[in-house]
C-alpha cells in the first residue's frame, strides 16, 4: 500500500464549534463507509476551510468563496467521487454567496457543509454577513442562509445542525450525502459553530436551538410551508435546526450531473482521450468543415 | 460629392456613369466586396453567401466585420475577400460596395476603390458618389417576395450577376445554407435570388461588370480561430469546458456545447469568470482536461484564479479573445493589450505559458499543445487570440489529425500509483514536476492547495521549503524551453526589413512581405508562437539576420516590444502599432516601414 499523506492535528482552538462538525462528518463518511479515496473535500479559506488538511481523503484548499464552482468541477468532471464542500459563513455567504446561490441552482450532486460561527474568526473577529446587530460594531440585519437556500426553486435538501449536537449533526450530513449518492441534487447543511475567541454563543444557542420535527405542524415537504415554520420558529426567538426542507422524491428538481451524465461511467474525467479510440468520429467532425 | 437621381430606374443607367475598369468588365484577381446598413439588415449573411461562393471557386477568402455591440440596429458592415492568391487579412480598399442606407455610403465609399462602384437600395440611400448605382433591393424584396428583409438576398443575386458568378453555383451557395432550414425559406430566398439577378441585368445588360477569376485552392476549409481553437481542444483530448459569455470568446462556448457532449464531455456556463476558472480548475483536479475561455473585462476577473492554478499546480488552459480594453472598451473592436496581462497578471509569482496562434489552423495545434504543455508542466497554459483571428471567417489549411498527439506528462495511472512506496503530490523532483493522482486512485490521497505547502501538500511557511518549492514551480519556466512551440519565419534568409509580431498580424505581415517583395525590398518575419517565457534564443537568432526589425501591434505601449527588449536589451526594435480598433492593412505596414526607414 502505498504511502500516503496523513491529516494533520487541527489548527482550531481548544473548543472550537469546527472539531464537532469535523466529528459529525467523519461520522456521517464512515457510517455510508464511503472510501477516503473517493471522498474529496473542497475546503474554503477562514478556520473552518482548513478542515481537508486534518481528514482522509483527497483535499482541495480553493480560493475564499470559491469553493462551490471548484467542488462543482470536481463533480461534473467525476461524478463517482462523494464532494464536500466546506467553509465558513465569511467565505459561503459573503465573498461566496453570488455562488452558493447559483449552486443551489445549478443542483448538483454535492454536499455543502458551512460552518456559521457569525464572524470573521480568522482574521479577528469581524462582523460576518449572519452577524447579530451590533455584534462588532454590526449595523446590518444578519440574513439567514437556510431561508434563502428554501427560496432557490431548485433547492430539495435544506438543513441546519449545530455543533454542541455532533450525533445530530452527523445524521444530517449522512442523510445529505446519501442524498447526493441517489443523485436526488445538492444538499445545504449548516451548522452553527461557535467560536469560541470572538463568539462564544454555545450557551445562547443550546438554549435558542430548537428542532423543527418539535415545531407543531412544521412540514419539511412543502417549500412554503418549511419557509413559513423557520419564519415563525425564529420570531419566537428560536433557532430552527433539523432537517428543514425536503420534498418529496417527485418534486425535486433534476440533479445538474445525472442530467449531463446519466451514466457515472462516462465521464470527462474518464473519458476515453486517446487520439485512436476517437479517430473516426474525429475524422466526421472534421469532414464536416469542409 | 455628385448626387446620383434615385428616380430613373425604368432605364438601364447609362454606361458611362460607370467606372473605366466597369464599363471593361475586367477580369479581377482579387476582389472584395464590403456590405453595409443597420444590424439587422442582414449585412453578415450577404457576406457569408460570397464568402462560401469564392470558398466554392476555390479562392482565398478572408472576411471582416464592422458590427456595434447591440442585437439590432446601428451601422453594420461586413466585407469579403476572395483572391487567386493566398491572403489572410483585408484588402486595402473595397471593389464593390453595397449599402442599405446613406450611413453605408458615407462610412464604406472612404474605403472605395478609385474604380470601384457601389450599388445602393433604391429607396434607402439617397446620396452619393458617382458611382453609386441604385437598385430597388428592398422594395422588391417587400413587394414580389413577401417581405423586405430578403433585400439581402436580392443584393446576393445581383451582385452574382454583377461580378459574372457561375448561376448555378450561385443557387448552391443557397441551397446550402438555407435548404435545411425548412418552411418556405429556401424557395423565399431563390426567388429573391432570381429577382436580383433580374435587376441587374434590366440595368447592365447580359454583361457582367467585373469578372472574378476563378482560384485554383482546392485544400482550404473555412473556418475561424475560434472553431480551430474548440475543435484543438475536442481532438487534444479536453472534457471539461466553463465560461461566461463574453465578445469574442463565446464562439467557443457554442461550439463546444454542440461538440463536447457526444464525446462524454460537459459544457457549462457559469454565472460569472470567477465560477469559470474555478470550476475548470476542479475539473482539471479531478483529471479532465480543461479549458476556459473568454475576453479582457473576464480575464480580470479570472486573475485570482490563474495565480492559484499556477500555485497548486493544476493544469488548466485559459483562452484569451482579446479585445479593445481597458474596462468594457470596445467590446466587437481590434486589440492586442492584454499580453501583460496573461504574462504578468496575478499577485506573487507563478510559472505560465502563453501560446499566440497566427490562423486558424495554428490555432488547432497550439490548442492541442496548450492541453499537452498544462499537463505536461502542470500550470495554467494560455491561448492568446485576438479579435480578427477569433472572429473571421477565412481559408485555412485543413486541420491535420495526423499532428496530434496527447502526452499527459507525469499523470499516474493506478498501477503506477500503486507500485511507488511513497507518494507526494508535491514530491521534489529534477524537472520540477510532481507524478500527479486523481481523485478516485487510491493512495494517491493529500492535499492541494494554494497555501504554501511542502511535499505532501501540507501548509509550511518553512523558509527553506519556500526557498525550494519557488524553484521547483518558478524553475519550470526555463526548463521547459525546449518543450515549446517554436516560432515560424517566413521569408528572405536575410533581409533589410525584420518583422515580429503575433496573432493575426500574420496576414497584413505576410502580405506586405509579398509588396515589398515586388518593389525589391528583402523582408523576414519572426511569427512568434510562444510569448512567455520570451524565446529569447529564436529572437536573437533572428535579429542577426535582419537590418532593422518592426514589432508589429495593435496596443498603445508597445507591450511585446517591451517584453523583447526585457530579454534582449540592445535588440534594435521599432514598435509599429496600431489602437483604434481595426486591425493593420498590408498597404499601411508597407508605407509606415517606407516612413520609419532613414
Amino acid at each position: 500500500m502505498t504511502e500516503t499523506a496523513k491529516p494533520t492535528a487541527p489548527i482550531w482552538c481548544p473548543g472550537c464549534g469546527d472539531f464537532g462538525v469535523m466529528a459529525a462528518i467523519k461520522r456521517a463518511l464512515g457510517e455510508l463507509k464511503v472510501p477516503p479515496e473517493e471522498t474529496v473535500l473542497v475546503g474554503g479559506i477562514g478556520c473552518s476551510g482548513a478542515i481537508h488538511n486534518f481528514m482522509d481523503g483527497y483535499g482541495f484548499h480553493s480560493l475564499h468563496g470559491r469553493l462551490l464552482p471548484t467542488a462543482v468541477g470536481v463533480k461534473l468532471a467525476n461524478p463517482k467521487l462523494t464532494v464536500l464542500a466546506i467553509g465558513g459563513d465569511g467565505d459561503g455567504y459573503a465573498i461566496g454567496l453570488g455562488h452558493f446561490v447559483h449552486t443551489l441552482k445549478k443542483n448538483v450532486d454535492l454536499t455543502y457543509v458551512v460552518m456559521n460561527n457569525e464572524t470573521y474568526g480568522l482574521t479577528k473577529g469581524q462582523a460576518s454577513p449572519t452577524a447579530p446587530l451590533g455584534f462588532s460594531g454590526n449595523v446590518e440585519t444578519p440574513f439567514d442562509a437556510p431561508l434563502l437556500a428554501m427560496s432557490i426553486p431548485s433547492s430539495g435538501f435544506v438543513a441546519r445542525g449545530f455543533s454542541g449536537a455532533p450525533r445530530e449533526a452527523g445524521q444530517l450530513i449522512t442523510q445529505a450525502i446519501q442524498f447526493n449518492r441517489e443523485r436526488r441534487g445538492f444538499a445545504f447543511v449548516e451548522i452553527l459553530s461557535p467560536c469560541v475567541t470572538y463568539n462564544d454563543t454555545y450557551k445562547e444557542w443550546r438554549e435558542q436551538v430548537q428542532n423543527v420535527d418539535t415545531v407543531p405542524g412544521y412540514d419539511r415537504t412543502d417549500r412554503g410551508k418549511a419557509i413559513a415554520g423557520c419564519l415563525s420558529t425564529i420570531a419566537s426567538g428560536r433557532i430552527p435546526v433539523g432537517l428543514l426542507f425536503r420534498p418529496s422524491d417527485e418534486r425535486l428538481a433534476p440533479s445538474l450531473d445525472r442530467t449531463l451524465l446519466p451514466t457515472v461511467e462516462s465521464a470527462p474525467a474518464t473519458a476515453e482521450i486517446s487520439l485512436d479510440a476517437n479517430r473516426a468520429r474525429y475524422e466526421k467532425l472534421l469532414a464536416g468543415l469542409a | 460629392m455628385t448626387t446620383t437621381p434615385a428616380t430613373d430606374l425604368s432605364t438601364p443607367v447609362p454606361s458611362e456613369r460607370l467606372p473605366p475598369s466597369v464599363r471593361r468588365g475586367g477580369p479581377r484577381r482579387d476582389l472584395s466586396v464590403m456590405i453595409g446598413g443597420q444590424g439587422g439588415d442582414g449585412t453578415l449573411t450577404v457576406s457569408d453567401l460570397l464568402g462560401r461562393y469564392f470558398h466554392e471557386q476555390h479562392l482565398y477568402v478572408y472576411t471582416a466585420r464592422n458590427v456595434l455591440s447591440r442585437i439590432r440596429g446601428g451601422h453594420a458592415d461586413a466585407s469579403t475577400r476572395g483572391s487567386v492568391e493566398p491572403v489572410w487579412s483585408q484588402k486595402a480598399s473595397q471593389d464593390v460596395l453595397v449599402a442599405f442606407d446613406d450611413e453605408a455610403v458615407r462610412i464604406g465609399q472612404a474605403e472605395l476603390d478609385p474604380e470601384g462602384f457601389i450599388l445602393g437600395d433604391h429607396g434607402s440611400v439617397n446620396e452619393g458618389p458617382e458611382r453609386l448605382y441604385l437598385l430597388p433591393l428592398s422594395m422588391t424584396a417587400a413587394s414580389k417576395v413577401g417581405n423586405g428583409l430578403y433585400k439581402n438576398t436580392v443584393a446576393y443575386g445581383a451582385l452574382s450577376h454583377l461580378l459574372g458568378f457561375d448561376e448555378a453555383k450561385a443557387r448552391g451557395v443557397l441551397e446550402g445554407r438555407f435548404g435545411r432550414r425548412g418552411g418556405d425559406a429556401l424557395q423565399k430566398n431563390l426567388s429573391a435570388f432570381d429577382l436580383g439577378r433580374t435587376l441587374a441585368r434590366e440595368q447592365v445588360g447580359e454583361h457582367p461588370l467585373f469578372r472574378l477569376e476563378p482560384g485554383t485552392n482546392t485544400r482550404s476549409i473555412l473556418t475561424t480561430g475560434n472553431q480551430a481553437a474548440a475543435l484543438g481542444f475536442v481532438v487534444g483530448g479536453g472534457r471539461f469546458f466553463a465560461g461566461y459569455p463574453i465578445t469574442p470568446a463565446t464562439p467557443i462556448m457554442d461550439h463546444l456545447t454542440r461538440w463536447l457532449p457526444t464525446f462524454g464531455g460537459v459544457v457549462r456556463q457559469a454565472e460569472d469568470e470567477l465560477s469559470a476558472i474555478n470550476m475548470t480548475i476542479g475539473a482539471a483536479y479531478a483529471g479532465a482536461r480543461s479549458m476556459t475561455a473568454t475576453s479582457g473585462p473576464g480575464l480580470s476577473l479570472m486573475t485570482e484564479g490563474m495565480g492559484h492554478a499556477g500555485q497548486a499546480e493544476v493544469p488548466v488552459v485559459i483562452v484569451d479573445c482579446q479585445r479593445v480594453g481597458p474596462s468594457t472598451g470596445e467590446p466587437t473592436r481590434h486589440e492586442q493589450s492584454d499580453l501583460f496581462h496573461v504574462v504578468f497578471g496575478s499577485h506573487g509569482e507563478f510559472p505560465r505559458f502563453v501560446l499566440a496562434p497566427g490562423f486558424p489552423s495554428d490555432a488547432f495545434e497550439l490548442t492541442v499543445e496548450a492541453l499537452n504543455l498544462a499537463e505536461k508542466w502542470q500550470l495554467p497554459v494560455f491561448l492568446l487570440l485576438d479579435e480578427n483571428l477569433s472572429e473571421y471567417t477565412q481559408s485555412s489549411e485543413p486541420f491535420d489529425l495526423s499532428k496530434v498527439r496527447i502526452d499527459r506528462g507525469k499523470l499516474l495511472s493506478p498501477e503506477a500509483l500503486a507500485a511507488l512506496p511513497v507518494y507526494k503530490r508535491y514530491l521534489f523532483t529534477e524537472d520540477g514536476v510532481s507524478p500527479r493522482s486523481v481523485p478516485g486512485q487510491r493512495g494517491g490521497m493529500g492535499q492541494t492547495t494554494g497555501n504554501e505547502h511542502d511535499e505532501w501538500g501540507h501548509v509550511s511557511v518553512n523558509p527553506e521549503n519556500r526557498r525550494r518549492m519557488m524553484a521547483k514551480r518558478l524553475g519550470k519556466l526555463e526548463r521547459a524551453r525546449a518543450d515549446l512551440p517554436r516560432a515560424r519565419i517566413y521569408g528572405d534568409e536575410r533581409a533589410d526589413v525584420g518583422f515580429i509580431g503575433y496573432g493575426s498580424t500574420y496576414g497584413p505581415i505576410r502580405e506586405a512581405q509579398r509588396i515589398l517583395s515586388g518593389q525589391g525590398v528583402k523582408s523576414r518575419f519572426l511569427q512568434a508562437r510562444t510569448l512567455w517565457p520570451v524565446p529569447t534564443d529564436e529572437l536573437e537568432a533572428f535579429l542577426g539576420t535582419v537590418q532593422r526589425t518592426f514589432v508589429v501591434e495593435h496596443n498603445y505601449t508597445g507591450q511585446l516590444a517591451l517584453l523583447i527588449r526585457q530579454a534582449l536589451p540592445r535588440a534594435p526594435v521599432l514598435s509599429l502599432l496600431k489602437y483604434d480598433g481595426s486591425a493593420f492593412r498590408a498597404p499601411e505596414l508597407v508605407k509606415r516601414v517606407k516612413e520609419a526607414r532613414p
